[in-house]
């Protein structure tokens, strides 16, 4: 057992017009791109939705290969999606391989569900990808904000979520340097049964969990020290602004996905 | 001295529980990248312990907390970057909840090693009944609609591996319902180990 990918989160910084728009322009964007790609039903739609992300990507002066990336993981699911709708869908028969038969119908289906499922991942790491976790995160809190009325604690979930983005990279050094300095020590975290594997990692998880909460308590500590009293009258060193470039953004985003939501 | 309003908001919500919270979110988004496949199961359920800072977080500070815990972890799984467009962090956090919820009620009523000991087997069987159920009736019907193909499709991946998968129901019964099973003992075991470990520091912190 190891870790599949020490770096976490997809974010990469930039300074383009996609970078600095307001995370909440983007959040609301991408759901409505994810409402557009349900609802379309045709090519032309998909063709238009497609058309509609490459511009975003082009926008995002990301290299194509980072987003391509991100379609990786899915390439079996994709794989299956495709050939399956391609040979188990009835109707007028196109090609005949031994006993297997690819309809029209098929096809048609075929690439249509394999277009949505790639759009919608291409569409979504947009998001990710030009976003900080941060930024999301005080996006979030914002767009909660008027749901604290029926008592969805916005600022507190933002700002448990900060302190955990904040320790993430802290905690996978530290899960790693407990993890040499154990199997320095003969302990073994790759062999054994399932239960066997599972108590294995007894000894990591008892000194990340003691470091874990030595550091709260001191970073609780520190932020009282500092007046921390929750989320009221609480200002802001970056605040979020919403400003022209995302009254224009959110516009064109409402009125394309209308008008390719609605005619295909 | 000043009235401090974060300290009047309930216990979850103390300065001091919130950085708690978000340290345990944080180390179940780390144990999340340590996951291991299970044999004889479809390769879609793997086993990760991501629960275990979730049931430390309700033993220590209600099952209010585990539950936000687990919020927390898949939220913050969805922001850095999901490849199952969230239905996944859905799924993981419903029976996450499942779990540690019934776990810490228990507890909360009994705090003693037999509170532990039943806690655990209610949570065990709880959470893989209500794996099984919201499996079968929302999980996978919508990753078919979602892909497109019918739900044989994972019934036939699952057989492949497991010759007592025939449908949907047996699937759900021979395959969801025991790695739910086998996830919840070795979930209980690890977190009451580490519980056992940690349980005097608890006063220190």
């Amino acid at each position: 057992m190891r870790f599949k990918n020490l770096t976490i989160g997809q974010h990469i910084p930039g300074d383009s017009v996609i970078h600095r728009l307001d995370p909440r322009t983007k959040i609301l964007g991408t759901t409505m791109l994810i409402v557009l790609l349900f609802s379309v039903n045709g090519f032309i739609g998909y063709g238009l939705a497609a058309l509609a992300i490459a511009a975003v990507i082009q926008a995002s002066e990301l290299p194509w290969r980072y987003v391509l990336r991100g379609l990786r993981p899915l390439m079996v699911i994709l794989i299956l999606t495709v050939s399956l709708n391609l040979f188990m869908t009835e109707g007028e028969p196109l090609l005949r391989i031994w006993f297997l038969t690819v309809t029209k119908e098929g096809l048609l289906r075929g690439l249509m569900m394999g277009a949505r499922l790639v759009l919608l991942i291409a569409g979504t790491s947009m998001l990710t990808l030009t976003t900080s976790p941060i930024q999301l995160t005080d996006g979030i809190e914002t767009l909660l904000n008027p749901a604290r009325k029926i008592g969805v604690p916005a600022h507190e979930l933002a700002m448990m979520m900060t302190i955990a983005l904040r320790f993430i990279p802290t905690l996978l050094e530290e899960t790693e340097k407990i993890m040499k300095a154990q199997m320095a020590r003969g302990a073994d975290f790759q062999s054994g049964n399932l239960m066997q594997r599972a108590k294995n990692l007894i000894p990591l998880l008892v000194p990340l969990f003691v470091n874990a909460f030595r550091r709260a308590d001191d970073l609780a500590i520190a932020m009282e020290a500092r007046g921390y009293r929750g989320g009221e009258g609480r200002t802001k060193f970056r605040e979020l602004r919403f400003g022209r470039i995302d009254a224009a953004a959110i516009t064109i985003v409402i009125a394309f996905t209308v008008v390719v939501g609605f005619f295909f | 001295m000043i009235r401090n309003p974060s300290q009047s908001k309930g216990a979850m919500f103390a300065t001091s529980s919130m950085v708690k919270i978000g340290m345990l979110a944080g180390i179940g988004m780390v144990l999340m990248l340590l996951d291991f496949p299970l044999p004889l199961f479809p390769s879609f359920l793997q086993i990760d312990l991501s629960d275990v800072p979730a049931v430390i977080g309700a033993f220590s500070m209600g099952p209010a907390a585990g539950v936000m815990i687990e919020l927390l972890k898949n939220l913050l799984k969805i922001i850095v970057g999901s490849n199952t467009g969230g239905v996944g962090e859905l799924a993981n956090f419903l029976v996450g909840a499942g779990y540690v919820l019934p776990l810490a009620l228990v507890y909360q009523r009994w705090p003693n090693r037999q509170g532990v000991l039943w806690g655990s087997i209610t949570a065990t069987v709880g959470a893989a009944v209500f794996a099984g159920v919201l499996n079968y009736f929302i999980f996978i019907p919508a990753y078919a609609v979602v892909l497109g193909f019918p739900v044989e499709v994972f019934v036939d991946t699952a057989a492949l591996v497991n010759s007592a998968v025939v449908d949907l129901r047996t699937m759900v019964i021979f395959a969801i319902v025991p790695f739910n099973l086998i996830k919840g003992v070795i979930i209980a075991v690890a977190s009451l180990t580490v519980h056992r470990v940690l349980r005097p520091l608890w006063d220190k912190f």
